[in-house]
């Protein structure tokens, strides 16, 4: 099964700022995996460089066997950013059928209704993100990211500004909609917690440049949460971090 | 708002009219001004001419206005799909904003002979390098996330300026067309003041040469209350299509974002296109050659023809003598522009005072009012340059409020915890929160200070590039008018580009955001 791969993919800033260094790396078709890793190690540059919306400066990167361009090209792949974007002269509604419109894939407002739904902005549909929370907000985002129905997601901490009780809750219900239709997603997140929850495999990366620290498989019985599995994965996943945070200093 | 911020907006123009009215009565038989009461009676009398040439400059500036608009509108799209020609479209665009009106008027005029042609033509270029400044500043204020949400789906530039840019820069568009409605009325007026046969450019010009001081106060206050309704109506449908007010702009170089490498690239090609649309285009309308002259009648003029050196000489002369007038006048303006702010910064009480009348005031075309302030102030050097600074210090003045407010919270309450007072306050958050306003107000009041100081001389004065335009003209000696043209938008587009140099490196420390590659 072809999935996202990265060959040698690196990138360097202007100025000689490495964000990423030289990676190896294969995301299985079909799989959900977390990349956790410090404040600025990369990992959001790492995300925009497998959308294709950065250049990078040495390797390549290949999704579901196609350059990024070409899989962007065939509306293959939905970002839910850091900062929701959502545009502030749409509806929440329109916000998320604007997803389809750009996919280039006809209407579908009863997608659109049970995204809305859940991610609980059942009643909002005609207010404009102005009058929504930040919360509110990215949840739209979430939701615009999953109405063009994407073979390859990419969030990038999409639950960063959501409460911890909704964030279990969006997803409780939102991963079974990806999974299920057998979405590649790559999740960026600093919650171990989510982490877990949420992927069926944790790639742990050092602070900047970006390197590959741990790569973790997750047991069945720790994604269900707070068992000795959770705990066990967890407690391996927080002292990887310190260490690889320990040797950058 | 409130009765009592009624009250406040009122008040200033009151205390203006009153003042202006004790100033006529005590200058009575002294000074050529005449006071409200006068200017009344004479429209009353002459409500009906007035109405009509009234009726003939809003026409013209109507259509100039809307082609003006029109050609802004699908060069800032062009510009957008094709980033690569966006230095050159912006140039382009600022060399026909430099063009002197007063001079372009009677080459118009030549070459499309009488009627209504040339002021439509003057109207649509004095509003299409700023709507277009405006309307680029709104399409590329977009947050690079937005445009990150269309890339993602693979789409390109067409689906970013369809789905995300030209919504997001509706304010702006607003904001464009607002600045472009006294501009437009300006355009027209200028037109008249070259040759037209109705309008009241016309009739102003008759009633400086009858010396008519009512009649010449009377049409300047038309001309303002117009300009003024003009400004606000824009702003009217704009609330009422935004729910908002339109952003105050701070004009942006089209070429803001450029390097070095890049700029100097964009200037070459923008010299070529330049003189290529300039020879060509005589060539492809099969104009007049005793009427139209070509760069190259331009070079001969001013290089190796017989009657080279004296041509320069006057040219020269009459240059010393117009930049004599306007670059203190402009300087003035700005500085006192920029004072005040300040000043009104630090006394925040008379600000509902002052601004009202700022901002109507900003809106007026001054040069379309030249007549009476040189009438009052005299046709030396004091009447020249206070026009001239007086057209630089209301758009100062507004820029620099604007841009004085804009220091961040945050900032003014760091200064607040050390119990800093207003000066300090001023001093080291407000002023350098201000300069990116204060030298975008620098580099567009370039031109303004130049049409300002030329409509002067050709009106009244008789010195100055503006006169020697006016005598060339009157005497058919197209070839030296067409050299004061090119010389007078040679200077103006170098000295607008020395501003944006200057501003560039004042950006790069107090607003790097604006100069991002």
């Amino acid at each position: 099964m072809q999935g996202i791969t990265c060959i040698g993919l690196g990138k360097t800033y202007r100025g000689g700022i490495e964000a990423v260094s030289p990676l190896d790396l294969n995301f299985s078709s079909g799989r959900t995996t977390a990349l956790i890793g410090p404040s600025g190690c990369g990992k959001s540059t790492l995300l925009r460089l497998i959308a294709g919306l950065e250049e990078p400066s040495v390797g390549d990167v290949r999704v579901l066997g196609q350059s990024p361009a070409e899989q962007r090209r065939r509306a293959g792949i939905s970002v839910a950013f850091q900062d929701p974007s959502l545009l502030p002269w749409l509806t929440m509604q329109s916000n998320i059928s604007l997803a389809r419109k750009l996919a280039r894939k006809p209407p579908d407002p009863a997608r659109v209704a049970r995204l809305i739904g859940l991610v609980g902005l059942g009643g909002f549909e005609k207010v404009r993100p102005a009058a929504l929370s930040g919360g509110m907000r990215q949840r739209a985002a979430m939701a615009r990211a999953l109405a063009s129905d994407p073979q390859v997601l990419l969030l990038d901490e999409p639950f960063g500004a959501v409460d911890e009780l909704t964030r279990r809750q969006l997803a409780r219900d939102l991963s079974p909609l990806w999974k299920s239709q057998g979405t590649t997603t790559l999740l960026v997140t600093h919650s171990v917690d989510e982490a877990i929850m949420l992927s069926d495999r944790i790639v742990v990366f050092s602070p900047r440049p970006a390197r590959v620290v741990a790569d973790l498989e997750v047991p069945y019985a720790a994604e269900l949460g707070d068992g000795p599995e959770f705990r066990s994965l967890k407690d391996k996943v927080l002292t990887v971090l310190s260490a690889s945070a320990a040797m950058a200093k | 708002m409130r009765t009592r911020d009624w009250l406040a907006v009122l008040l200033g123009p009151v205390l203006l009219l009153i003042g202006w009215q004790l100033l006529a009565t005590g200058l009575e038989g002294k000074a050529l001004l005449a006071g409200p009461v006068e200017v009344l009676h004479w429209l009353t009398q002459n409500i009906g001419l007035v109405a009509r040439a009234l009726g003939r400059t809003l026409g013209n500036a109507a259509l100039g206005y809307l082609a003006g608009n029109l050609i802004a509108i699908v060069l800032t799209g062009i510009g957008i799909l094709f980033p690569k020609l966006l230095g050159v479209i912006g140039g382009l665009a600022l060399v026909l904003f430099c063009l002197p009106l007063i001079a372009t008027g009677p080459i118009l005029r030549s070459l499309m002979g009488q009627g209504e042609g040339p002021q439509i033509t003057l109207a649509a270029l004095a509003v299409s390098y700023t709507s277009l400044v405006t309307l680029l500043t709104g399409l590329r204020a977009v947050p690079s996330a937005w445009l990150d949400l269309v890339h993602v789906y693979g789409r390109k530039r067409f689906a970013e300026l369809w789905f995300v840019r030209a919504r997001a820069a509706l304010p702006y568009l607003f904001a464009g067309l607002q600045i472009a409605a006294p501009a437009a009325f300006l355009g027209a007026m200028v037109g008249e003041f070259t040759g037209a046969e109705r309008g009241l450019g016309v009739l102003t010009i008759r009633y400086i040469r009858a010396l008519d001081v009512a009649a010449l106060w009377g049409i300047s206050v038309v001309a303002t209350v117009v300009s003024i309704m003009a400004y606000a109506a824009v702003g009217m449908m704009a609330r009422l299509v935004l729910h908002d007010l339109p952003p105050v702009v701070l004009l942006s170089s089209p070429a803001s974002g450029r390097c070095g490498k890049g700029r100097f690239r964009d200037a070459v090609v923008l010299v070529v296109a330049v003189l290529l649309l300039w020879w060509g285009g005589i060539r492809l309308l099969g104009l007049n050659p005793f009427l139209a002259k070509g760069p190259l009648d331009v070079a001969a003029a001013l290089t190796w023809s017989a009657e080279a050196s004296e041509s320069r000489a006057a040219l020269f002369l009459a240059f010393r003598q117009s930049l004599g007038f306007a670059l203190p006048g402009y300087l003035i303006g700005l500085g006192v522009g920029a004072g005040l702010a300040m000043l009104l910064v630090l006394v925040p009480a008379v600000v509902p005072l002052i601004m009202p009348i700022a901002v109507a005031l900003r809106a007026v075309p001054i040069v379309t009012t030249a007549p009476v302030f040189v009438l009052f102030l005299g046709r030396g050097a004091t009447g020249t340059i206070t026009l001239v600074a007086v057209m630089v210090f209301f758009p100062a003045l507004v820029a620099c409020i604007h841009g004085l407010r804009q220091a961040p919270g945050q900032v003014l309450d760091v200064f607040d915890v050390y119990a800093a007072g207003p000066f300090r306050k001023l001093l080291y958050a407000r002023i350098p929160a201000m300069l990116p306003a204060l030298f975008a107000a620098a580099r567009m009041s370039v031109p303004t200070a130049v049409l300002a100081v030329t409509v002067v001389e050709w009106l009244t004065t008789g010195r100055g590039l503006g006169s020697l335009m006016a005598l060339s003209a009157s005497t058919s000696n197209y070839r030296m008018l067409w050299s004061a043209v090119f010389l007078v938008t040679l200077f103006s587009v170098l000295s607008h580009a020395a501003v944006a140099s200057l501003e560039r490196h004042v950006l790069r420390i107090y607003a790097p955001e604006q100069v991002r590659q």
